[in-house]
């Protein structure tokens, strides 16, 4: 029982991480840069989604509203700061890593604005469903509809976007342009547009792994949360396991990743929680740097 | 030629540290605290300075090394009885162990997946501390340097003797720095970031050359926690959060990482913003939530700002503009 309780439990933060590394993956594959304010991003999200439900009363509205709102804000930043950084910082000792620091500022920028906006205190978002576990042959599991609907939504999105990216002449041009840009560009390919694009829909998945981390735990959420820090962490690492190239990589990375850490808390001390995802990701890289998919020789950022 | 170099750069630090221990004696209490943080943020920006400008990494998890620093100095003092000399190089070999092996994993990684993995480490590595009784969880631990020797007199200050210790420390260790970075493992390092094939073609080993870089800069990182620790006189988990790794990466980004001779602009500019923004806060008359939050706002748009306007620092930019006037005088 124990054993089916902590598989459940790791699926579930697993989803979750899958769609934070869903977002560092497209960010990657649209202009080579990984996304540290990725998480400021989700949070951003999930206070607009906590608006939402303030105004409308409704979770299913609060959720898309968050996805449009990551998606806009997400796709400003490419805008404007991503664009001036190529144009700027592209010379010099610290071209390698001025969009690290560049994007590692704006999570320190997003924070600062939404703790002067909405204040450092505890805000709530309430799950839609209960959080109440099922039950099994009289005995109560972890696993609760409220997981099962997380589970739900977040393959559902998986789905929705693979078929966008296999289906659809965007979903060509995306995969296009993040392998080819110069020849996709000669093909007639806006190139710049499906840029933004790429960010946008990052800006979407990362809203839904937002309000899902928040919901997932106890709902409370504030400008110095810890989950959204573990949001972050895990969702790059998830990449990094998948390959930080493949859509399919991120899914399985976030996956494993959340059920090593549910096995860790339940069967090892729960004390460890934010020390073994930087032990898994040293581990992966010391054996395997290219990541579970992906054949390159090495990891050249 | 070499060696003259080197003692004019001697008499330059003398001159130097002559000229802070006049300062010192002249300025309030408050001021001369301020000092103290300046030189401990000195030390610390210096160990991003040469881990970012000279080989090319970047890492986010400065604030955790120095908390190492800072716990292994407060526990030879406390548990071990060390004098405060010793406790400092406790600290320095300390972290300097911790960073070459992290360095051995940095070596392997670049750009974005060593700034991913130092996050990690950041964010998970002070909760490690809650585990070790001897590290007094949340509370932490006090350090305590001891009250000023009396020769110097009664009116010597607490603040004042931790300003020389810092202070001092910090102008030995960029002396040392400095002459380093001149030597064959600077010019190694600096090899290693502009072209590793083809320092790797000279005859460079880039792997260890890195992990010499990440050993050093973790050392120094070691050194500056204790430091600050012991202007704080406590050691807290509390005391070393992520904000502090990304104050530090914004001081050296703000000093230029391609140069050291920056490193003061970063320190005086981070220990000056919570005081501009107190003002601009009561000049505006802000509420809480923005008077609280303005010094992070205020270093998050300084880095942004630095990084797309004037990306390799004020210092390396002056140099640049003024070879091109040079060189248009020419023509």
């Amino acid at each position: 029982m124990q054993l089916l309780n902590t598989i459940l439990i790791g699926i579930t933060a697993g989803s979750i991480y899958s769609l934070m590394a869903i977002a560092f993956v497209l960010v990657w594959r649209s202009t080579r840069v990984v996304n540290f304010a990725q998480a400021g991003m989700a949070l951003l999200s999930t206070y607009i989604g906590y608006e939402a439900v303030t105004r409308f009363g409704s979770f299913w509205i609060a959720l898309p509203v968050a996805m449009l709102g990551g998606a806009l804000f997400a796709a400003l930043v490419e805008v404007i700061l991503m664009r001036l950084l190529v144009k700027h910082a592209s010379t010099g000792p610290i071209a390698a890593v001025a969009p690290i620091i560049a994007t590692l500022g704006l999570l320190g920028l997003i924070r600062s604005v939404i703790a002067m906006i909405w204040g450092g205190q505890d805000l709530r978002i309430l799950p839609p469903v209960s959080n109440m576990g099922f039950t099994l042959n009289g005995e109560t599991l972890v696993f609760s509809p409220l997981k099962l609907l997380i589970l739900i939504i977040t393959l559902v999105l998986m789905a929705l976007l693979s078929l966008l990216f296999q289906r659809t002449n965007l979903g060509l041009s995306l995969r296009a342009s993040a392998y080819a840009p110069e020849i996709s560009r000669l093909s007639g390919v806006h190139v710049d547009l499906i840029r933004t694009l790429g960010w946008a829909l990052a800006g979407a998945a990362g809203a839904v792994a937002g309000i899902f981390q928040t919901v997932n735990g106890n709902g409370n959420f504030s400008p110095d949360s810890i989950e959204f820090a573990l949001l972050l962490v895990s969702g790059f690492i998830a990449a990094v396991i998948g390959g930080l190239d493949s859509l399919l990589g991120a899914v399985i990375g976030g996956m494993f990743l959340g059920i090593v850490i549910a096995f860790v808390l339940i069967y090892v001390n729960t004390s460890l929680f934010f020390i073994v995802p930087f032990i898994i990701l040293l581990i992966v890289l010391f054996i395997r740097p290219q990541g579970i998919i992906g054949a390159r020789a090495g990891r050249r950022a | 030629m070499h060696k003259s170099k080197n003692s004019k750069h001697i008499g330059l630090f003398i001159f130097f540290g002559f000229l802070l221990f006049l300062l010192g004696n002249q300025v309030d209490e408050l001021r001369v605290y301020q000092g103290a943080s300046v030189a401990v943020y000195v030390i610390a920006i210096s160990s991003l300075i040469l881990l970012t400008g000279y080989s090319g990494q970047v890492s986010l998890g400065h604030g955790a090394l120095m908390a190492v620093g800072a716990y292994s100095a407060a526990v030879a003092r406390n548990e071990l009885h060390m004098p405060i000399v010793l406790t400092f190089f406790v600290a320095v070999i300390t972290t300097a162990i911790a960073g070459a092996l992290l360095g051995s994993a940095a070596a392997r990684l670049s750009g974005p997946y060593l700034a991913g993995t130092t996050l990690a480490l950041a964010i998970g590595l002070p909760s490690l501390a809650n585990q070790f009784e001897v590290l007094g969880g949340e509370q932490g631990i006090s350090f305590d340097v001891g009250y000023p020797p009396q020769r110097l007199g009664d009116d010597f200050t607490q603040y004042k003797w931790f300003f020389w210790i810092a202070a001092l420390t910090a102008l030995i260790s960029m002396w040392l720095l400095s002459n380093i970075l001149r030597s064959r493992y600077g010019r190694n390092w600096r090899a290693g970031r502009s072209n590793e094939v083809a320092a790797q073609l000279s005859g460079i080993n880039t792997a260890r050359s890195k992990i010499l870089a990440f050993t050093l800069s973790a050392g120094i990182a070691g050194l500056a926690g204790a430091l600050l620790s012991m202007t704080i006189g406590t050691v807290s988990p509390s005391a070393f959060p992520l904000a502090l790794s990304f104050s530090l990466l914004a001081g050296a980004v703000l000093s230029g990482v391609s140069t050291l001779s920056g490193v003061m602009i970063g320190a005086v500019t981070l220990v000056a913003i919570p005081e501009i923004a107190d003002v601009v806060a009561h000049r505006i008359g802000s509420s809480e939530n923005v008077t609280t939050n303005l010094p992070g706002l205020i270093v998050s748009v300084l880095l942004i700002l630095t990084v797309l306007f004037v990306p390799n620092g004020p210092v390396e930019q002056h140099h640049a503009r003024a070879a091109k006037r040079a060189v248009n005088k020419k023509s």
